[in-house]
């Protein structure tokens, strides 16, 4: 055992490296920046600081494409600007790894604290319908360990993988015994040849096989089936969660990233579920919400996934919105006090 | 003679009758030859437009992205993959309007790619709007009382760098184009061809032309070849060149 002082966004990049990342094009933007810096420095990594966050999801699907596992981070804003490139590599079929470090609000927001206000955008942020896999850890070293499964993920779906952080997950320091979990890690080889062997056709036009096909209804249902299965079969290797506290509670709480840690002490009077594969949305959890009379969401958000739970449960759940960058177990109890559940 | 490098399975190719693009792939395709270069050692990389749609036309991997980010996909291609001939066939819209930024940074960079450019002077694929090289007073879909702005400078913003590989030429000057093409091929670095084509249906018309015949006799008469200058005039076609 071996214990390394490390930061959550420098464990992504640990991470990364040990899933054989070999190129990362990126943006600079607060509080993922520390991503660019460190991966700057390592010299066997292609590494470009793109001109803007479009040049970077761009660069990293060719280089992809090229053979090279590949990743880019940012935030919000940067987030935004990649959604077209994260449509591209679905439709394409392309694995890559995206960081979204969520800091508050919309447009600039509050670029130096934290949030969780890109959870559907992570989802649904491209247009036309995509089924992205989207991991969110807690902690340095479910950083590293995530980073490292949402490589996994892209060579399993052929597909762009989101790894979520927020501000505080992004910048804490703790310890973490990355060797711990190199033991029990599996790191998927590439199943796609690298260009310059085939006479394939990546587009992002509807297309079967290598030619498009842009006015075939019946074959553009065909692919949405296709890739709404795949995606669901590759998800299903991944589903991590965490279920603990007072299971005999009548209440539900579900919480992730940096709020499930921040309501960790409530474990003593409440049910805790904390989805790690925040999309596709967990199964798991239908079947451990039988038995809880009542369920409540608490985000940094105004209830994006409260929104996602209500319509996986088919029933009325309950939210707390946390807003505005500071996530205190104070407050968050004076609002489960206001629900009637204290 | 070039046709391992095409899959003819596809032809006809969508291109209205008359369109310049499928000068500009054969004389792609038969640079390709003339290098002694497989399909396996080359891709081409296109964004969208009628241009853009050139890629999946030949025989090899190839990749068909978003509008207007050929160059970044071709950067990251490349860069993974150092032994590939990485080639951007794409439109002037797509490269130079709404791909602009990248076109400032990549030949900062000097990615070793080759930029095929069609430069129609307009937005073919989506009807014929002002595109950023339409020439001053060009009437289309979004400038109908004529385009108030000069067009962009491509070869300025070629130029500015370093190092650096520009040619001009025209779908009329096929051997010209060719040789442009080979000549791209073998820079250490970033090069560019701008290849003047003629948009027949959706800008053409809208200027006075009547067939494709007329626009390629204008190329015909309007320019000329020019070697060993710094700069070209507008009215020249040529190579510069820096190492
Ligand atoms: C982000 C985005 N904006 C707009 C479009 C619509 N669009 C498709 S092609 C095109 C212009 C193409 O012009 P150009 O690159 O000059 O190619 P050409 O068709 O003339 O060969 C536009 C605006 C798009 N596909 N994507």
């Amino acid at each position: 055992m071996t214990k390394k002082l490390l930061q959550g966004n420098e464990a992504i990049c640990l991470g990364a490296i040990k899933a054989g990342m070999k190129f990362f094009a990126g943006y600079p933007i607060t509080p993922a920046s520390e991503i660019m810096h460190f991966l700057s420095r390592q010299k066997d990594i292609g590494f470009v600081h793109a001109e803007d966050e479009i040049a970077a999801i761009n660069m990293v699907i060719g280089a992809s494409l090229g053979g090279a596992k590949s990743m880019t981070a940012t935030s919000g804003p940067g987030f935004s600007l990649k959604q077209e490139g994260i449509g591209l590599a679905h439709m394409m079929e392309v694995p890559v790894v995206v960081v979204d470090c969520q800091r508050v609000g919309p447009s600039t927001g509050m670029p130096t604290l934290g949030s969780q206000g890109d959870i559907l955008q992570s989802a649904h942020g491209s247009h036309g319908d995509i089924f992205p896999i989207v991991f969110y850890p807690n902690s340095v070293e479910e950083c590293y360990k995530y980073t490292i499964e949402a490589f996994n993920a892209a060579e399993d779906s052929q597909s762009p993988v989101i790894l979520l952080t927020d501000t505080s997950t992004s910048h804490i320091y703790e310890t973490a015994d990355t060797e711990e979990i190199d033991k029990a890690a599996k790191i998927r080889q590439r199943t796609l040849e690298p260009f310059g062997k085939g006479t394939r056709h990546f587009t992002g036009l509807a297309h079967e096989k290598d030619a498009p096909k842009t006015r075939d209804s019946e074959n553009y249902k065909r692919w949405i089936k296709r890739t709404k299965e795949k995606q669901t079969r590759a998800a299903n290797n991944y589903s991590f969660y965490e279920y603990m506290g007072q299971k005999d509670s009548d209440t539900l709480l579900v919480a992730y990233g940096i709020t499930s840690r921040v309501i960790s002490p409530l474990r003593d009077r409440f049910a805790i579920f904390r989805p790690i594969r925040l999309f596709p949305i967990l199964d798991e959890l239908k079947i451990i919400a039988k038995d809880f009379k009542n369920i409540v969401v608490i985000e940094q958000n105004e209830g994006q996934y409260l929104h996602e739970v209500e319509v996986l449960l088919k029933r009325k759940i309950q939210g707390i919105s946390v807003q505005g960058g500071e996530v205190k177990l104070s407050g968050i109890e004076e609002q489960l006090k206001v629900l009637g559940l204290e | 003679m070039t046709e391992k490098y095409f899959k003819q399975e596809l032809f006809p190719t969508i291109w209205c009758a008359g369109c310049g693009i499928g000068l500009a792939v054969k004389e792609t395709a038969k640079a390709f030859k003339e290098l002694g270069l497989d399909n396996n050692q080359i891709s081409i990389v296109s964004g969208i437009g009628c241009s853009g749609r050139a890629a999946g036309y030949f025989n090899m991997d190839t990749i068909h992205g978003c509008h207007g980010r050929a160059i970044p996909v071709a950067e990251g291609l490349k860069r993974a993959n150092p032994k590939l001939n990485v080639i951007v066939f794409s439109g002037d819209g797509d490269i130079v309007g709404i791909g602009g930024n990248h076109l400032i940074h990549s030949p900062r960079r000097d990615t070793d790619i080759t930029v095929i450019c069609i430069n129609n002077q307009t937005y073919g694929l989506t009807g014929g709007q002002l595109a950023p090289t339409s020439a001053e007073g060009a009437v289309t879909m979004t400038s109908p009382f004529g385009s108030k702005y000069h067009p962009v400078n491509i070869q300025g913003l070629i130029l500015a760098n370093k190092r650096f590989f520009y040619a001009r030429t025209t779908v009329f000057h096929i051997d010209h184009m060719r040789k442009c093409i080979k000549e791209a091929m073998q820079f250490k670095g970033f090069s560019f061809v701008e290849i003047i084509t003629n948009c027949v249906e959706t800008y053409g018309k809208r200027q006075g032309y009547n067939n494709a015949y007329e626009m390629l006799m204008d190329y015909k008469k309007n320019f000329k070849m020019a070697s060993g200058k710094d700069r070209l005039e507008d009215n020249e076609i040529g190579i510069v060149r820096k190492e």
